[in-house]
C-alpha cells in the first residue's frame, strides 16, 4: 500500500477504520468543528428547522456561528439574518462569535479550535484558508452546513493530491502576497480543480503565520479544495498554546505518498505581483499597469488582514499622507488583531496617514458592506477575489499591502520601492 | 431522476462564477426560491430569465460555479427549471451542491458541439450527451454519489438512510 498524503491522513483519522481513504473514495467524514457566519447562516437556520425541526444539534460545544460579513449590520434585512442566527444559537445552546469577533476563519484559529489534524466546515468558501495551521477547512452550501450541524459528519470525495514546490527565494518589497500570486499566475484559476495541494520549498517553510494564512486563502482561487503547509516548530508552538493541547499529532506526508501531479514554481527574481480585473488569477507584475489613477485602497480581508500586514503598512506610510483623492480604509481581520494594532502605536500611524480604520470583520472585501465601488471607479484591494461585482460596480486590482500602501500614497498604480 | 434528459442548450464559458449565477446583493434579502429565480445569471446573460424554459440545460466550459459557497447559485437555476447543467469541470462546492439538491451534472466537452438554441441529449446510464456535432463521454459519478442524485438530494437520501418520513 502506498504511503498516505496529509489529506488522506487527516480523513483517515475522521472516518471509519475499514473506510478506504483513497483519491476518488467517498467516505463519510466526522467534522471536529461545524460553523455558520452571518452570510448563508439564516438559510442555515431554515433549511435545519425545515429538515430537523427543533430536535438538537449533534454536539453544541462543536457548533458555531461567525458573524464576520456584514459587522454590525448595514440594513435591516442584515439584522435581521442575525438576528435569526442568535435567537435559534440560543435555544439550541450553540455559540455565537457575534459581530465583534472579527473574520470566522481567524478566529477559529485565535480560538485554538482549528489546530493541525482538525476537520471544520462552515459556509464560507475560504475556510480552506485553514490549510495554513495543517487544518481541513471546507465551505459548503446551507444544506451541507444545516446536515453537519444535526450529524457532525459529512459525505466528501477523497481529493487527489498535487505537490506545488517553490524554489528559490525572494526579496522585500515582494511579500507572501506576491508569492501567492506568482503561485496563482503558474496554476491558473483550474490549476488545482477538485485536487488538494501540499506547498514545499524552502520560501514555503519561511513563511510564518500570517504568510501561510495568505497562501492557503488563495487556494480557492486556484480551483483547489484546501492547500496544507506542513507545519513549522513556530506554528505548532502556537497551535498547542493557543487550543491547550499538548499532544498534537503530526500529520505530515509519508514519504511515498503518491501524488497526481507536481509543480515547481521558481520565485528567484520575483517582482511585485497585481491581478487585474476581472478574476483573481489574471496576474501581471505590477510595472505593466503602473501609472494608472485609483480611487480607493482596501486593506483586510482573510487573505491579508493580519496585524503583520497593517505594521508593514504602517512602515512604508509613516509621517506620510494617502493622495487626496484616495479613499483608503483599513479593517483588521479580528478584534485581536484590532487590539495588537491600538497597542503597538500602528492604529495611530494609520489614522495619522488619513486611512480610515474600521472595525473587525470582512469589511470591504464582498458587496453589502463598507467600502463598496462605484461604477468606473478604480480600487486596490488585499482582499481574496475581484470578480465582476463581488465589491461593487468598480474595477478591483488585487495586490500585497506593501504595493497597496505605495499605491495609496501616489494615488496611482505604483511599483512598491525596496526600502 | 430521469436517466435521459434532453433539453435546449444556454452556452456559456469559462470560470462562470457564482457572482454572476446569483449576485451576492441579493443573497440577504432574498431567500423565496421563485425570487431567486428571477435573478438567476442576471449578471452574465440578461436574457435569460425571460427565455429560458422548463427543462434547458446550460452547456459550459471550465470551472463553472467557481467562488463563493453560496447555495443559491444552484437554487436560483434549479427553481427556474433547469434541467441539468454540462460543464467541462465544476468548481468543486458548486459540484456538491448540486448532488445535494439533486440538479443532475456532466463533466465533458459538450460546449465544443452545440451552440445556445440547439439540443442535447444527457444519457446518465450511458454516460454520454449528444450534441448536434458530436457525442461526448463523461465519467459515471460515483455510486454513493448518484444515489443521493437519484433519491433526491442529501435530505430526502439520509431521511431514507434513517428510516424518517
Amino acid at each position: 500500500m502506498a504511503g498516505q498524503t496529509i489529506i488522506e491522513k487527516i480523513f483517515a483519522a475522521h472516518t471509519a477504520a475499514d473506510a478506504s481513504v483513497e483519491p476518488g473514495s467517498i467516505i463519510w467524514l466526522d467534522l471536529d468543528v461545524r460553523t455558520a457566519r452571518d452570510f448563508a447562516g439564516a438559510n442555515v437556520v431554515k433549511n435545519y428547522q425545515t429538515h430537523y425541526g427543533e430536535t438538537p444539534v449533534a454536539d453544541k460545544t462543536k457548533t458555531f456561528f461567525t458573524f464576520d460579513l456584514v459587522v454590525p449590520p448595514s440594513n435591516i434585512p442584515y439584522a435581521n439574518n442575525q438576528q435569526v442566527c442568535r435567537t435559534w444559537a440560543r435555544e439550541q445552546g450553540v455559540g455565537v462569535y457575534d459581530v465583534n469577533a472579527g473574520i470566522g476563519s481567524h478566529v477559529v484559529v485565535e480560538e485554538g479550535l482549528a489546530y493541525p489534524g482538525v476537520t471544520l466546515v462552515g459556509t464560507d468558501s475560504h475556510l480552506n484558508i485553514l490549510g495554513a495551521i495543517g487544518a481541513f477547512g471546507q465551505g459548503m452550501g446551507d444544506q451541507d452546513i444545516a446536515f453537519a450541524f444535526k450529524t457532525g459528519r459529512t459525505w466528501f470525495e477523497v481529493p487527489p493530491t498535487m505537490k506545488v514546490v517553490v524554489k528559490g527565494e525572494y526579496q522585500y518589497p515582494c511579500t507572501a502576497r506576491d508569492l501567492t500570486l506568482a503561485i496563482l499566475d503558474k496554476l491558473g484559476s483550474k490549476g488545482a480543480l477538485g485536487r488538494a495541494i501540499e506547498f514545499y520549498g524552502p520560501a514555503i517553510e519561511a513563511l510564518d503565520l500570517p504568510g501561510r494564512i495568505t497562501l492557503a486563502s488563495q487556494v480557492t482561487e486556484m480551483g483547489g479544495i484546501v492547500g496544507f503547509i506542513p507545519p513549522s516548530e513556530e506554528v505548532l508552538a502556537y497551535a498547542r498554546q493557543q487550543s491547550g493541547r499538548a499532544d498534537i499529532p503530526s500529520f505530515a506526508a509519508d514519504p511515498d505518498a503518491e501524488y497526481v501531479e507536481t509543480v515547481v514554481v521558481d520565485v528567484s527574481g520575483l517582482e511585485p505581483l497585481i491581478a487585474c480585473p476581472p478574476n483573481p488569477a489574471n496576474v501581471v507584475p505590477v510595472r505593466e499597469v503602473a501609472g494608472r489613477r485609483i480611487d480607493s485602497v482596501f486593506f483586510g480581508s482573510c487573505t491579508n488582514g493580519r496585524f503583520e500586514d497593517f505594521a508593514a503598512v504602517a512602515e512604508i506610510v509613516q509621517g506620510k499622507r494617502v493622495a487626496p483623492w484616495v479613499m483608503a480604509t483599513v479593517v483588521p481581520a479580528t478584534r485581536e488583531v484590532y487590539q495588537q494594532m491600538l497597542r503597538s502605536g500602528v492604529l495611530q500611524t494609520l489614522f495619522d496617514a488619513g486611512f480610515i480604520i474600521s472595525n473587525p470583520g470582512c469589511g470591504g472585501c464582498a458587496s453589502g458592506h463598507l467600502g463598496m465601488t462605484g461604477v468606473g471607479q478604480v480600487n486596490i484591494s488585499t482582499s481574496n477575489r475581484n470578480f465582476p461585482g463581488k465589491q461593487g460596480a468598480g474595477d478591483t486590482y488585487l495586490a500585497s499591502p506593501v504595493t497597496a500602501a505605495w499605491c495609496a500614497l501616489k494615488g496611482e498604480i505604483t511599483v512598491p520601492e525596496a526600502s | 431522476m430521469q436517466s435521459k434528459i434532453t433539453g435546449r442548450v444556454w452556452k456559456y464559458g469559462d470560470d462562470v462564477n457564482t457572482d454572476v449565477i446569483f449576485p451576492g446583493k441579493y443573497t440577504y434579502s432574498v431567500s423565496d426560491p421563485q425570487e431567486m429565480a428571477r435573478h438567476a445569471l442576471e449578471d452574465l446573460d440578461p436574457t435569460f430569465v425571460a427565455n429560458v424554459q422548463p427543462g434547458d440545460v446550460i452547456v459550459a466550459g471550465k470551472n463553472w460555479g467557481c467562488g463563493s459557497s453560496r447555495e443559491q447559485a444552484v437554487t436560483c437555476l434549479k427553481e427556474i427549471g433547469v434541467g441539468a447543467i454540462v460543464a467541462r469541470s465544476f468548481a468543486r462546492i458548486y459540484f456538491r451542491n448540486c448532488i445535494n439538491q439533486a440538479l443532475p451534472i456532466a463533466a465533458c466537452d459538450a460546449v465544443d458541439g452545440v451552440e445556445t438554441g440547439e439540443e442535447v441529449t444527457i444519457d446518465f446510464a450511458a454516460g454520454t450527451v449528444t450534441t448536434p456535432r458530436g457525442t461526448y463521454t463523461f465519467p459515471p459519478l460515483a455510486p454513493e454519489v448518484m444515489e443521493i442524485l437519484e433519491t433526491g438530494g442529501l435530505i430526502p437520501y439520509v431521511q431514507k438512510q434513517l428510516g424518517v418520513k
